[in-house]
């Protein structure tokens, strides 16, 4: 084990991020590049590599945290970054992205700052990338068998990868031009440079799996003549439908939603254009939901040289500790400053959007909100707590509601929907379609990006199964797990 | 915390077969040894090759090879298959048999190829070969390696069989052993040294990584691992009380766990089997799907996974489910301090319901009562149910005084039970009715068993064995010694304590019927409990306790205990409760033994429904420690032995203790919710009260439908067997034991003190002077009276003398246990062993009968375990002592001229005075005090003390010279007499012996007190030496 009285002798220290000033004028990660390497051993000592590691169960894949850990302490980067493949196919994603169940479950965190799991993960891989330990796993021996997989989001990429090493022949379908799905368009510069994903596709075309971009199943192929073609098919085809706001002026130009404009803006980093379509620069902007992507909005207008960036949510806003509702080890609701916060912008809370206003050429200019309070449990308006805010760019990052039914994916295999609209499946991730199976937001509603490569990962074994017979691969988690909750 | 993970016959993943077996331990009937300070009686020697006949002995019997440890190298292994290579060995041919079979053939090609395997060994026999090498290297993709054991043990078998065990030695040469456990077994089993080839590689892979092991060569790891296994079967070996690998071998001291009983009848023939189980089929999927593993069928090896996810020590989700697990942790935590019942009842719903994941013989118990339910308002109250409960003997230096006490204020609000644990009780505690533990436990190391303690108790308990290491002893670090423990447990800050695997006082079942008499002496008013832990055999020993008088016998399941203990033990020794406590209800009510005696079970206790099938099996009352511990914010860490626990609870580090977050009503919501749980089941059986469930064990069945590969073959019918009973039998505890003491020499001293008993104040009690007659059948002699002078002036008892009696004739065992402060006892004639045993301050004066003729310098004048965990007064004894004197002695002087094997073992305190000979081993595991010993023999003085040997100073000088002049007085000695005659040249023939640590701790507070810092600070020194030296 690592250190067993390193909690008692260090402090939590996290990654050092680059002045505001400095970091809002390019679009690179947020940090100091190389200043996690010299505390990062002193920080995995702080592990306490416990009986019942909470941390490991806080993950939905499982990671084997406590292990890793321990090697990190020891500078074993190499045995590091192998315990940490048995797990997570994608580290250097995860370790950027994911916001860190685990560390809301860290045992340390019961009364102390919990132990920088993330951070330790990060540079783990990093490492391990840097020091070329991350080498192609091609199978020894093919099956002969072949699987089609729609997405290539981190569900889509689990599962390929996964069936890639297991012998298969795999190929990923996707509708855009490039790889990666949310990773590749959702998830701004910023928070992860995109070399990151071109370097793991590299390995997993090395491995064998093969992509077809700007493909889209249901259109450009039909669902029956995909199925005809590979022995079984994996939709990992994301939950892309954004929620609305179906409030007027919504037709008004200008209100996009962030999943309109994220991609345009990393459209930039990708080459594709020198300005963006869509752009903040000179606007007031306005971002409706106070999640991720919210937040992702908000660093983005910043560095698009937004003249002010203002974010609203509905509910209250969090506190700065655990609610009783959410005691320690769940995954609590907490007031969060993100590095696009730090970043700049106001955060206004417990508010709703009545309407929008534009001027003569139907671009919007001003946003009509009114407070909300909760009343019998449900929220409500308060009168006389109306007011306008500037508003030239508005993103709504509210959510998504389920997958895309426009293409004709769903209706041409005759998958059957569950009562929220994801797509069913039963414990091995199969739909009601033999030969067909779901994987990550699909078929569980959007989560996050660790549920996302479980998914993968679990629902590979499935297919797996369904080809051979048996099945040597790990699924972390059942389609029915949920985080624990009180 | 011990176990909470599935026993092999009910994982659902592939065991070993080790796994199945459970190692025995000596727990009453014969004492456990302690192999590392009594080394001198063990001997890991073995003789390999034929043996000839013992009737007629011949040169050739002597033919054999001695291996010096059973556990050998490849070189070793080498020499021994060549060993007559160079012909100088006539007639020591050896042979290799191959422990392969096809592993597609499932169970049948596995059974036949042993069989074939048993026919080759014939044939070498047959061909001249002495040694055969039973070996399982060379497995491939076709062919998976037999299990060692089951090889070992059906060749083994075999060959007694057929008669020819005697002329062969067995080798083993096996992958599939690496720890303690398994080399033991393979000895139990007929290996005379076993190779543990790929253990030994593995070692070296992880010396090559560095990551682990730096800066070590690979050959002394493995010289470090393989005297590791040696030494820990030497430990097994122990537990059981058997002292050398000659007669450990094929001992067979196991018992099988969920093993078929034809099976076991084949290849371990003579194991104790109680509920059958798997057999070869099960054995053979079990080999094939580990086989499978480094075969996989796909032919492509999963990436990045070379090795498993264990879990078995540690959660881990994709490895061997536990009990307690993130989810049970979160919800049991989060239901009793919110008092959430609805929680509570979520939590005991994943504990309990195991068709999909199989834990415990619990777990595939239903109720099959067929009686009618009853309303749950005709149940007894919860209030009720819960003075039946109480909590684990964890002692306070093992957990944290707030989490000490946290239990014992839920337990008392209750009017359940907590306990103290090993090592005394704080007297600020004692006598405060809230925080007070009111079950006091009395362990091997008698840790602050004073009179005071005993007398302050409601129940006492003997702790034969611990559950989670039957047949161990213990040991407190000096660093965990801080000021706190040491004064409860009447020991010096910084010295580390340990705690004997046997209690010297206990060698059989009629020694432990003498310390049970000694305790109820020493509280009339209290119930005794003897506490044991499941394995085959213990109805019997049950049994054995009820008829010594105990009132209360604690069935503990292996499972229970201490996140601090070997792991060894932790997983390999003692049974479930299950079948230890429906073993224990049947022997007792076979034998009319059960009304008279309480039973209690422990182990794992988790829900009401655990609470009401150990009813059911005739338990009637609980005991839960894993759980109020969770409760109080236990995590399962599984570092007590580390002192960092994070939440406070094992630890003494008053930084961690502050993070301790449990409250004494969340244990309070705990139990109630569990006794809840409880009546609901009750109703739904028809039971008014537990009492009335007691025993009912004929409702219980294994209708809970098992679909399980392994557990379809267990049969747990024997455990729900009730036998036929008379009409109107109980099932429960009725009546009282009697435990004789209206009989006791006691009670005529009681009235001869009464003067001084009568006093108001310690100062006003009348001196008495009495003199009276004593016999060999007069037991516990003082001790009574000892208990009414605690009782009357506390623990300070009566100014010295107050009650001074003499005493002529032979006394009967345990002369002046437990006596306190102003009892002075005065024996003239002689005395049998554990004179002065728990001495509480009081004084103890034995001497020959005055008309006796004999030179009482060379006759013994009392026996063995003379002073045995005394805390306190003083002993004179004119005569040869047995051995053990002063025996984990913390604080009397005690004078012997002459004492046997093992003196002063294990002692924390005081002052040991010889004036005679000095047996062996003298010494050994002795932490503190000072012996001051004549003629000293330094090859008497066990190893671990060699150095503490040194002359007297001055100090010493004097104060040995007053404590031998008043030897002279008190007894007349005419060997104290010479030696004052001349004693500046008697002087100089006497030795010190004092432990370096005590002596630099005793230095330091010295030192601390003359430069006159206050008393923290004296207590901080002494720590800080403690831990420098």
């Amino acid at each position: 084990m690592a250190d067993p009285k390193g909690f008692l002798n260090h402090g939590r220290e996290v990654a050092t991020s680059r002045p505001v000033g400095e970091r809002v004028r390019d679009w690179n990660e947020v940090y100091v590049p190389g200043s996690l390497l010299p505390i990062i051993s002193k920080q995995a000592s702080r592990c306490m590599d416990c009986g019942i590691p909470f941390c490991h169960n806080g993950c939905p894949l499982g990671n084997l945290i406590p292990e890793w850990n321990d090697y990190a302490y020891r500078e074993d980067w190499e045995a590091a970054s192998e315990r940490l493949h048995a797990t997570n196919n994608f580290p250097e994603f995860t370790g950027r992205l994911c916001p860190a169940p685990c560390e809301s479950a860290c045992v340390l965190g019961i009364n102390q700052p919990a132990v920088t799991i993330k951070n330790v993960e990060v540079s783990i891989i990093d490492k391990a990338w840097d020091n070329g330990d991350v080498a192609p796993q091609a199978p020894e021996r093919l099956s002969g068998k072949t699987v089609a997989v729609i997405g290539s989001g981190p569900a889509g990429l689990a599962a390929a990868q996964q069936l890639t090493r297991a012998g298969h022949t795999v190929a990923v379908y996707e509708r855009a031009d490039r790889i990666g799905g949310l990773l590749r368009y959702g998830i701004p510069e910023f928070k992860m440079e995109k070399r990151h994903i071109n370097r793991r596709i590299e390995q997993m075309r090395a491995e064998g799996t093969k992509f077809r971009t700007e493909v889209e199943i249901g259109r450009d192929i039909t669902a029956r003549d995909l199925r005809k073609r590979y022995d079984a098919v994996v939709v990992a085809a994301g939950a892309t439908v954004s929620r609305d706001l179906p409030v007027p002026g919504r037709e008004l130009n200008g209100i996009h939603f962030a999943m309109e404009y994220l991609p345009l803006a990393n459209k930039v980093q990708e080459g594709d254009y020198v300005q963006p379509p869509i752009t903040a620069e000179g606007k007031h902007v306005v971002v409706i939901g106070g999640g991720d992507t919210g937040a992702d909005c908000v660093g983005t207008a910043h560095r698009q040289g937004a003249a002010s960036v203002t974010q609203l949510e509905i509910m209250p806003k969090p506190g700065d500790e655990r609610s009783p509702g959410q005691p320690w080890p769940t995954f609590p609701m907490l007031y969060k400053v993100t590095s696009a916060h730090e970043e700049g912008g106001e955060r206004i809370y417990s508010v709703s959007t009545t309407h929008f206003e534009g001027d003569e050429d139907g671009n919007v200019q001003s946003l009509h909100l009114i407070e909300v309070e909760f009343v019998d449990g449900k929220l409500t308006q308060k009168p006389g707590t109306e007011r306008v805010i500037p508003a030239q760019l508005v993103t709504l990052a509210m959510g998504f509601t389920g997958t895309d039914q426009e293409n004709g994916l769903v209706a041409q295999f005759g998958l059957d929907l569950d009562e929220r609209g994801n797509i069913a499946r039963d414990a091995d991730y199969r739909t009601n379609v033999p030969g067909v199976y779901v994987a990550g937001d699909a078929g569980r509603g959007q989560s996050l990006i660790v549920w996302a490569i479980a998914e993968g990962r679990s629902a590979a074994r499935g297919v797996d199964r369904f080809l051979t017979g048996a099945s040597e691969l790990p699924a972390p988690i059942r389609p029915t797990d949920r985080a624990l909750t009180v | 915390m011990g176990t909470d993970s599935p026993i092999a016959a009910l994982s659902a993943r592939p065991r070993l077969i080790f796994d199945y077996f459970t190692q025995l331990f000596a727990q009453v009937t014969n004492p456990p040894l302690d192999a590392i300070r009594e080394e001198l009686v063990t001997s890991l020697h073995s003789s390999l090759g034929p043996q000839g006949n013992l009737l007629e002995p011949t040169a050739a019997s002597c033919r054999s090879v001695t291996l010096p440890f059973p556990v050998i190298d490849n070189d070793e292994l080498a020499k021994l298959i060549h060993i007559n290579a160079d012909g100088d060995m006539p007639g020591m041919t050896s042979v290799t048999l191959s422990g392969l079979y096809r592993v597609s053939g499932g169970g049948d090609a596995l059974g036949a190829r042993i069989e074939e395997i048993c026919a080759e060994a014939d044939a070498a026999i047959e061909a001249g070969a002495r040694l055969i090498v039973l070996s399982d290297r060379h497995s491939d993709a076709e062919h998976a390696p037999i299990p060692s054991l089951l090889l070992t043990a059906a060749v083994h078998h075999h060959l007694i069989r057929t008669k020819q065990r005697t002329q062969v030695g067995l080798l083993v040469e096996a992958g599939d052993v690496r720890e303690v456990h398994h080399v033991a077994l393979l000895i139990g089993y007929g290996a005379a040294a076993v190779n543990p080839y790929l253990a030994m590689e593995s070692v070296e892979d992880l010396v090559r990584a560095g990551t682990f092991l730096p800066g070590i060569e690979a050959e002394q790891a493995i010289r470090n691992l393989i005297y590791a296994l040696g030494k820990g079967v030497l430990k097994v070996m122990s537990k059981m009380g058997i002292s050398t690998v000659a007669s450990y071998r094929g001992a067979q001291v196991f018992e099988a766990v969920g093993l078929d009983e034809a099976f076991v009848e084949r290849y371990f023939n003579g194991t104790t089997t109680k509920i059958g189980g798997v057999g070869i089929d099960v054995i053979a999927e079990e080999v094939a799907a580990r086989h499978a593993k480094a075969y996989p069928a796909s032919g492509v090896p999963s990436a990045h996974r070379a090795l498993e996810i264990g879990g078995e020590y540690q959660w881990r989700r994709e490895g061997e489910p536990h009990l307690f697990d993130p989810d049970t942790v979160f919800r049991l935590q989060h239901a009793t301090r919110n008092r959430r019942y609805d929680i509570f009842k979520k939590y005991t719903d994943r504990v309990n319901e195991q068709s999909e994941r199989l834990m415990t013989l619990r777990g595939l118990f239903g109720f099959n009562s067929g009686r009618e339910p009853i309303s749950i308002d005709e149940v007894e109250p919860a209030s009720e149910i819960v003075k039946r409960f109480s909590t684990g003997a964890m002692s306070y230096g093992s957990i944290s005084r707030e989490a000490h006490e946290t239990l014992a204020i839920a337990m008392n609000q209750l009017g359940g039970k907590s306990n103290t644990g090993e090592g005394g009780e704080d007297p600020e505690r004692l006598y405060d009715p809230a925080r007070r533990s009111s079950i006091k436990q009395v362990a091997s190391g008698r840790f602050g068993v004073t009179s005071e303690y005993l007398v302050n108790s409601d129940d006492i308990q003997i702790k034969m064995a611990q559950g989670a290491k039957p047949g161990e002893g213990g040991q407190l670090p000096g660093h965990k010694v801080y000021p706190w423990v040491a004064k409860t447990r009447h020991s010096t800050p910084g010295v580390g304590l340990i705690s004997p695997p046997p209690h010297h006082d206990i060698y059989s079942i009629e020694d432990l019927a003498q310390l049970i008499h000694d305790l109820k002496n020493a509280n009339p008013k209290a119930r005794i409990h003897v506490k044991l832990v499941s394995e085959v055999g213990v109805g019997t020993v049950a049994a054995g306790v009820s008829k010594a008088h105990a009132d209360v016998v604690l069935i503990s399941g292996h499972d229970g205990g201490t996140g601090a203990s070997p792991l060894t033990s932790l997983k390999h020794a003692g049974g479930p409760w299950e079948l230890g406590l429906a073993e224990t209800q049947q022997t007792l009510l076979l034998n009319g033994l059960r009304d008279r005696i309480v039973v209690q079970t422990d182990g794992q206790l988790k829900t009401g429904r655990d609470v009401v099938i150990a009813a059911l099996l005739g338990a009637e009352e609980f005991g839960f420690a894993t759980a109020p511990l969770v409760v109080s914010g236990c995590v399962m860490m599984r570092v007590c032995h580390l002192d960092t626990c994070p939440v406070g609870i094992a630890t003494q580090n008053p930084t961690l203790r502050e993070r301790f977050s449990g409250k004494a009503e969340y244990v309070v919501n705990f139990f109630e919710f569990i006794a809840e749980e409880v009546r609901e089941l009750l109703a739904e059986l028809g039971f008014r009260s537990i009492e009335e469930a007691v025993g009912h064990a004929e409702l219980l069945d294994t209708e809970r439908a098992v679909n399980h590969w392994k557990a379809q073959g267990l049969d747990l019918e024997p455990l729900f067997h009730v036998p036929d009973l008379p009409e109107g039998a109980v099932r429960h505890q009725l009546v009282e034991q009697d435990h004789g003491l209206a009989k006791a020499l006691d009670n005529e001293l009681i009235k001869l003190a009464s003067d001084a008993l009568a006093a108001d104040t310690a100062e006003d009690a009348r001196p008495v002077r009495a003199q009276i007659a004593i016999r060999n059948i007069n037991r516990t002699v003082g001790t009574m009276l000892g208990h009414e002078v605690t009782r009357k002036f506390g623990g300070a008892g009566l100014p010295d003398d107050t009650v001074d009696i003499t005493f002529t004739g032979s006394a009967g065992q345990s002369f002046g246990a437990f006596v306190p402060r102003g009892v002075t006892l005065r024996l003239e004639g002689d005395a049998n062993d554990y004179v002065g045993k728990g001495l509480s301050g009081g004084r103890v004066i034995v001497r020959p009968d005055r008309g006796a003729d004999h030179l009482a310098e060379y006759s013994t004048i009392a026996g063995n375990t003379i002073a045995y965990g005394a805390t306190g007064g003083e002993l004179f004894l004119r005569g040869r002592t047995g051995e053990r004197f002063c025996v984990r002695n913390s604080g009397a002087t005690v004078v012997s001229e002459g004492v046997g094997d093992h003196g002063c073992e294990y002692m924390t305190g005081g002052h040991a005075v010889v004036l005679g000979e000095t047996g062996r081993n003298f010494a050994a595991g002795m932490s503190g005090g000072i012996a001051y010993v004549i003629d000293l023999d330094q090859d008497n003085v066990n190893a671990g003390n060699a150095g503490a040997v040194e002359p007297l100073d001055d100090t010493d000088k004097q104060w040995l010279h007053d404590v031998v002049r008043r030897h002279q007085e008190e007894t007349g000695s005419t060997v104290a007499a010479k030696l004052l005659a001349e004693w500046d040249t008697a002087v100089t023939r006497f030795s010190r012996i004092i432990p370096s640590t005590y002596k630099a701790v005793l230095a330091a507070k010295d030192a601390a007190e003359r430069a006159g810092l206050p008393e923290s600070e004296i207590t901080e020194k002494m720590m800080e030496a403690a831990t420098h030296g």
